[in-house]
């Protein structure tokens, strides 16, 4: 059995009244230290290239998509967030897709269909806000996701970067 | 009749005043309380959130009027009203600024009511206000609006008297129970030669008991235990809502408002300017806005501070330290003026 012995309280503890001056005198200090808050929609969310935003499809600067419709996203995604129908084209990549549909009420913002793209096509944007009326409208259609490459690139040079870091260390070992 | 006109318009600019007070100190307590807690506070409606205030009076306007059942209507109806109007008329009688004008021989005072017994005045009307607190939770039909009521007069019997003697201490060194001539007594001297003479200098254990006392007379923390969230829901307004919740609101503020006047009258010389004993009075005005404004902050600042008392904490405080301090200083008093 332990006993805890109460200390013995000094006489300006006693008093109470300097002990309050001490607790004023940092509720004081508080006052002046700066505030880390952000307001949100005034001050917008610091991205980097680093964020993991909602996926985007890159477009080429002919206006084309680099999408092939392979499949490997919708493959790769553990929410079925994905849907891919495609037809072929006339274009060197011979393949197109016809539907493409992120489900943004289920996309966890993993980045697996990133990762599974062969072909750049799929990038996780800096794009963090969310919100609409129905659930039908965050259902984003090909049309909703185009972005130009340019808008992607910080991203892309980014995950080059990562990848290519990964690829030296174990060919070297 | 210009002496008619000078009372009505000082009626009305006073009375003005105090709301408007009441209404820039909720905003206070809510960016001093973000403040304390490194946050930002109320700045939507507004630059800087000023216009807050305006806000939620609109908002309560709107707010639904509930009368719980079982309740006592009448006094649940009365009890608002009686717990914002003597805070309310405290106001009256407190100097907040020397001689304005002189018109026809007769000087207008800087009060409303200038009138002999205006320390009896504030104590008797200000001990009114628990009445509305009472009242508001006996009929209120609620365990926890009782509780919060019960509390409310016992503590406030309990600090009202230490306050009377510590103001009959400076009724006794002041010769006078008029605030004014208190003020000016206050200013006319001066302790050492480089000291106001204020009765801060003269009754520091008056002070400290006096501040302390009003903390616990305004219900505020740390002694707020009419309210006592924690404990008690809200205490004595826990049932009300709308209007009638918000001139519970007012009162407290307002009572806390006089309160900070009263302070500075008689313990800092009120609307007295240190070493300019001729100031002008709308720079008297100004240096009593500014005392009071302190006290104010005070009130706020400790309620973000400290902790609540336990209520045999409090009882014990009020009757085993507060009033022998309060007796031996008035003891104190009377034997140095005596001799």
């Amino acid at each position: 059995m332990v006993i805890v012995k109460r200390k013995e309280l000094t006489l300006a503890e006693r008093l109470y009244l300097p002990e309050i001056l001490r607790g004023l005198s940092i509720t004081l200090r508080k006052m002046f230290v700066k505030r880390a808050t952000r307001q949100y929609p005034e001050e917008p969310l610091v991205t980097t290239e680093v964020t993991r935003g909602q996926p985007r499809l890159a477009v080429n600067t002919d206006g084309t998509v680099r999408c092939v419709s392979c499949g490997m996203c919708e493959a790769a995604c553990p929410a079925y967030a994905i849907t891919i129908d495609g037809h072929e084209t006339e274009r060197p990549i011979e393949r197109e897709p016809e539907r493409f549909e992120i489900d943004m009420l289920r996309c966890i913002l993993c980045g697996f269909c990133e990762e599974a793209c062969p072909k750049e096509a799929i990038w996780m944007s800096d794009e963090l806000e969310l919100a609409d009326y129905t659930r039908g409208a965050l259902v984003y259609d090909l049309e909703k996701l185009k972005r130009p490459v340019s808008a992607l690139q910080p991203r892309i040079d980014y995950i080059k970067k990562i990848n290519d870091r990964w690829r030296t260390s174990s060919s070297t070992s | 009749m210009s002496l008619f006109l000078a009372q009505v318009l000082k009626v009305v600019v006073i009375f003005a005043g105090l709301v408007s007070a009441a209404g820039v100190s909720t905003l206070a307590e809510r960016k001093v309380s973000a403040w304390i807690q490194l946050r930002l506070g109320p700045n939507r409606v507004g630059p800087f959130g000023v216009l807050q205030p305006l806000a939620d009076g609109i908002k309560f306007f709107f707010k639904e009027e509930f009368i719980p059942q079982g309740a006592t209507r009448w006094l649940f109806l009365l009890a608002p009203m009686l717990a914002a109007i003597p805070a309310m008329m405290t106001v009256a009688v407190i100097p907040f600024t020397g001689v304005i004008a002189t018109v026809d021989g007769t000087p207008i005072y800087g009060s409303i009511a200038d009138i002999d017994i205006g320390a009896i005045y504030v104590m008797a009307i200000s001990g009114l206000g628990v009445y509305g607190i009472i009242l508001g939770g006996w009929a209120s039909n609620s365990k926890y609006s009782l509780l919060g009521g019960l509390r409310a007069s016992a503590q406030m019997i309990s600090y009202e008297l230490s306050m009377i003697l510590v103001i009959l201490s400076i009724v006794a060194m002041s010769g006078t129970m008029n605030l004014r001539e208190i003020t000016d007594q206050q200013n006319a001297n001066s302790l050492l030669g480089f000291l106001p003479a204020w009765n801060v200098f003269y009754q520091p254990l008056g002070f400290v008991l006096f501040v302390i006392c009003t903390f616990a007379e305004t219900n505020r923390h740390p002694f707020d235990f009419a309210e006592c969230e924690s404990e008690l829901v809200g205490g004595f307004h826990t049932e009300y809502s709308s209007m009638k919740f918000a001139l519970f609101f007012i009162g407290e503020y307002c009572a806390m408002i006089v309160m900070s006047c009263l302070t500075t009258t008689l313990f800092l010389g009120g609307a007295a300017v240190p070493f300019w004993a001729e100031a002008p009075w709308f720079v008297g005005l100004a240096a009593f806005v500014v005392k009071a404004a302190f006290f104010m902050f005070l009130f706020i600042w400790v309620r973000w501070s400290l902790p609540r008392f336990r209520y045999d904490q409090l009882m014990a405080l009020g009757w085993k330290v507060f009033l022998p301090l309060a007796l031996a200083n008035v003891f104190v008093t009377g034997l140095v003026l005596s001799l």
